[in-house]
């Protein structure tokens, strides 16, 4: 009889239905929602004049702890932390008022403060159905494709994606370029030969990227175009785009140029020039950044006038496209502030910018107690489509990865507040249906 | 001393005619402009820049550098709150955006180099860690949980710590536990705050102190560039200590920036026809952006003028002892060629033409130009 040991299973490698996901999501959320009602409750009933003394609070708070009967370990250490979060805050707001708002109006205050996040958390927990029926009315998909429409739009081709963008561009460039540009970026690999993976854009490419738009707008050379010998086309040369960069330090960059230059809408002429596809070409013109001009040979040239977010956007709408081969990086970095934008969304159109609770919303502790359950929800192929194999399950990552939530940029700032608005318009719909 | 400091300068100066006569003459052999008149107007603008510059014996650059971007950027001054304070009060919005630009990816890049296993922005860690706790200090085990390698041994963190704080000029204080908790052995904390002349200075507009608790939070207006102007107003106090600034990198990568300022603040703006696509641009807000030639940022016309441009900022803010910093090789030369990437979207690109957002210290600069060139012509 052999005893030899099955070959262990990797742990977060299995395929997650979406029932499996759902509950876990649901399960911080529908215990921190029990825990701000009875502290209404409790504030609601207790004598206004009794707040005055923060120690009352510090005693209701030992006497509910001592009620709790959940079991599980992880539940009640998370239950015992929220609570206290929110006596916490409580009793700072208590101390910083009392001398010079009444008493009677702080308590309103409270009571409102935590009416407010109730909502927010009564939507969060009814943010989809669980049998995904009528989707157009939940709240995660109208969300999710409000985001995506603006920042990763899903189109037939290309062409259509790009345009689309690009529409959105002038409100939105800075958040679609964000999309792009994953914190992780040290983890990614330019060229991966078994696959055909697609990565962010680290500082590096970036720059890379913004030297071809230069060399292309300052100084183009220009040559046949292959498939209309008719036409010229722009082209740079490659030694040209890493001239500036010594000691080798662009060499892999170098070397995965036409990795590169695919992402981009460019390819490589004999090895030597850098030159815009002709189904780039014809996207470029479309949005004016090409223009032409007849030669005296009767040619016709086409002479570059890219913007600084030409060929970020095509990058944008590669990826957007093949979105099915994204580096495990850069699905993570989506879904993540997909996730945000609507978490964030919620909570900017539920709690006044004045509530006392918003900072137990945005703690670490919380966000990556909701956050990546959100991420993988948004993964399923209703939503954005991404393969939810990818995203980690490591909590120091998850660390690494939203501590960057913090340093969020301004255009940032303004999609959450007109997905807020979005979600205020949407729930007036529903109503009236 | 007067003579050879008289001579370096003259030299300094020539060496700039040179400069020009050489970006003059690259301009005028190749026309890379798709707005009429542009050439000549920059063509006009570099023919004026070699007359007016020398004279007086280079009294335009002292103006735009020892008035404007040494009041600016690196006040003369030996107090670090007082260099603070003037350094934190010329920020602006769009101005902080285009410093931060710059010099944020310089400082990184150094902050890199101290910390180099841990790839992250180092300045983005340095504000969040101020900014999860409530009493506005840093203690050293925060800061080996965020940059500290398992790989490698704790002194090796404890010496990076080291340099980053006096980087930013912080200052650290010693708690001393008799018996912790875990070993009952005696243990030492190390926190780290800004010195006190400066929290009263953040307590305006950057720190809210909570008497009632006891508490000191950062306000939301608490961002990278107030260790930007920490990084800054060390630098200012330090400038005759080059070890204590981080050596010729910091000379050499400060100089190249202000250069390029300088540079961006002399290029004429250009009036496009009413009918040029670039005004319907969303991208493109006339109201505070101004079309300039875009020639200039070739690399034939740039690099004549970036070198000796570096080299008068450097001797007008740190004197010979800059000057001698400034390193003249082939690859810093490639470096300096990086650097005006660095502009990224501060210097953007709209519809093929080369936009510049008109930040204070720009106007503040184009105005001396001005101002001087109509001076002269009077007389």
């Amino acid at each position: 009889m052999s005893y030899s040991k099955k070959p262990a299973r990797k742990s977060g490698r299995k395929r997650e239905k979406w029932t499996d996901i759902l509950p876990r999501y649901l399960t911080f959320i529908s215990h921190m929602r029990p825990i701000l009602r009875e502290t209404r409750k409790i504030v609601s009933d207790l004598d206004a004049d009794l707040l005055i003394d923060t120690e009352i609070l510090d005693k209701i708070r030992e006497e509910e702890e001592k009620r709790n009967i959940r079991k599980v370990r992880a539940l009640s250490e998370f239950s015992a932390m929220y609570r206290s979060n929110v006596y916490e805050i409580i009793k700072g707001f208590i101390t910083k008022y009392r001398g010079t708002i009444p008493i009677i109006d702080i308590k309103d205050y409270i009571i409102e403060f935590l009416h407010e996040s109730i909502g927010a958390l009564y939507i969060l927990r009814h943010i989809t159905n669980p049998d995904q029926k009528n989707l157009d009315d939940t709240y995660l998909y109208s969300l999710s494709k409000f985001i995506e429409e603006r920042l990763f739009h899903k189109g037939a081709n290309l062409r259509m994606i790009y345009e689309k963008l690009h529409k959105f561009s002038t409100e939105y460039y800075e958040c679609q370029r964000h999309l792009l540009q994953s914190h992780t970026y040290y983890r990614e690999k330019l060229d991966n030969s078994d696959s055909f993976e697609i990565p962010g854009i680290s500082p590096k490419m970036y720059q890379i990227i913004n030297n071809i738009t230069s060399l292309f707008n300052l100084d183009p050379s220009f040559g046949v175009f292959p498939e209309r010998p008719d036409y010229e086309i722009p082209m740079i040369l490659k030694s040209d785009i890493f001239l500036p960069y010594i000691d080798s330090i662009a060499n892999a960059e170098e070397e995965s140029i036409e990795n590169l230059a695919e992402r981009i809408g460019m390819r490589l002429i004999d090895d030597l020039f850098l030159a815009p596809k002709e189904e780039f070409v014809n996207i470029l013109e479309e949005n004016n950044y090409l223009r032409t001009n007849k030669q005296s040979d009767g040619t016709i040239r086409y002479l570059p006038q890219f913007s600084n977010e030409t060929l970020i956007l095509h990058y944008l709408a590669f990826v957007s496209q093949r979105r099915g081969f994204l580096s495990k990086e850069l699905i993570n970095w989506i879904s993540m502030n997909f996730a945000f934008l609507i978490y964030m969304g919620i909570l900017k159109w539920k709690l006044s910018d004045e509530n006392i609770f918003y900072s137990i919303f945005k703690d670490l502790q919380t966000n990556e107690k909701i956050l990546p359950y959100l991420m993988k929800l948004i993964c399923f192929p209703n939503y954005l489509g991404l393969d939810k194999m990818k995203i980690r399950d490591s909590v120091q990552y998850r660390k690494e990865i939203f501590n960057f939530i913090g340093s969020q940029i301004d255009n940032l700032k303004d999609l959450i507040n007109e997905v807020a608005l979005f979600c205020e318009k949407f729930d007036k719909e529903r109503k009236k249906n | 001393m007067e003579k050879r400091t008289n001579s370096s300068w003259q030299n300094l100066l020539q060496s700039f005619e040179k400069g020009l006569e050489l970006a003059i003459d690259q301009v005028k052999k190749r026309d890379v402009e798709s707005i009429p008149g542009a050439k000549d107007a920059l063509v006009q603008r570099l023919e004026n820049m070699k007359l007016h510059f020398p004279r007086n014996n280079g009294d335009l650059f002292k103006k735009a550098v020892n008035e404007k971007i040494q009041f600016f950027f690196f006040p003369k001054t030996k107090n670090f709150s007082e260099a603070f304070s003037k350094i934190l009060n010329s920020r602006t919005h769009e101005q902080d955006f285009i410093i931060n630009e710059l010099l944020n990816g310089f400082v990184t890049s150094k902050a890199k180099a101290i910390a180099s296993g841990t790839q992250v922005p180092i300045i983005d860690r340095m504000v969040e860690a101020f900014s999860k706790r409530n009493d506005f200090h840093i203690v050293d085990h925060q800061f080996y949980a965020m940059f500290g390698d398992p790989n490698k041994p704790r002194h090796y963190v404890k010496n990076q710590l080291e340099e980053l704080v006096n980087m930013f000029g912080l200052i650290s204080k010693k708690l001393i536990i008799e018996k912790d908790v875990r070993r009952s052995e005696e243990k030492v904390y190390t926190f780290y705050t800004f010195p006190d002349d400066i929290i009263k200075i953040l307590e305006e507009k950057y720190l809210i102190l909570d008497t009632k608790l006891g508490y000191a939070y950062v306000s939301k207006n608490f961002d990278r560039n107030v260790f930007i102007c920490m990084f800054l107003a060390n630098v200012a106090i330090n400038s005759d200590n080059i070890e204590k600034i981080g050596g010729s990198y910091t000379i050499n990568g400060i100089c190249a920036i202000f250069a390029l300022i300088l540079l961006l603040s002399f290029m004429p703006k250009l009036s496009v026809d009413e009918t040029n696509p670039i005004l319907n641009d969303p991208g493109y807000n006339e109201s505070n952006m101004s079309v300039i030639p875009k020639s200039w940022m070739m690399r034939q016309v740039l690099e004549p003028l970036f070198e000796p441009l570096i080299k008068i900022i450097a001797y007008r803010l740190g004197g010979g002892l800059w000057l001698s910093k400034v390193i003249d090789s082939e690859i810093n030369k490639r470096i300096h060629n990086q650097i005006r990437f660095l502009l990224k979207d501060v210097n953007k690109w709209v519809l093929g033409e080369l936009v510049r957002v008109e930040i204070p210290i720009f106007v503040e600069i184009a105005n001396i130009f001005a101002e001087i060139v109509v001076g002269y012509d009077k007389e």
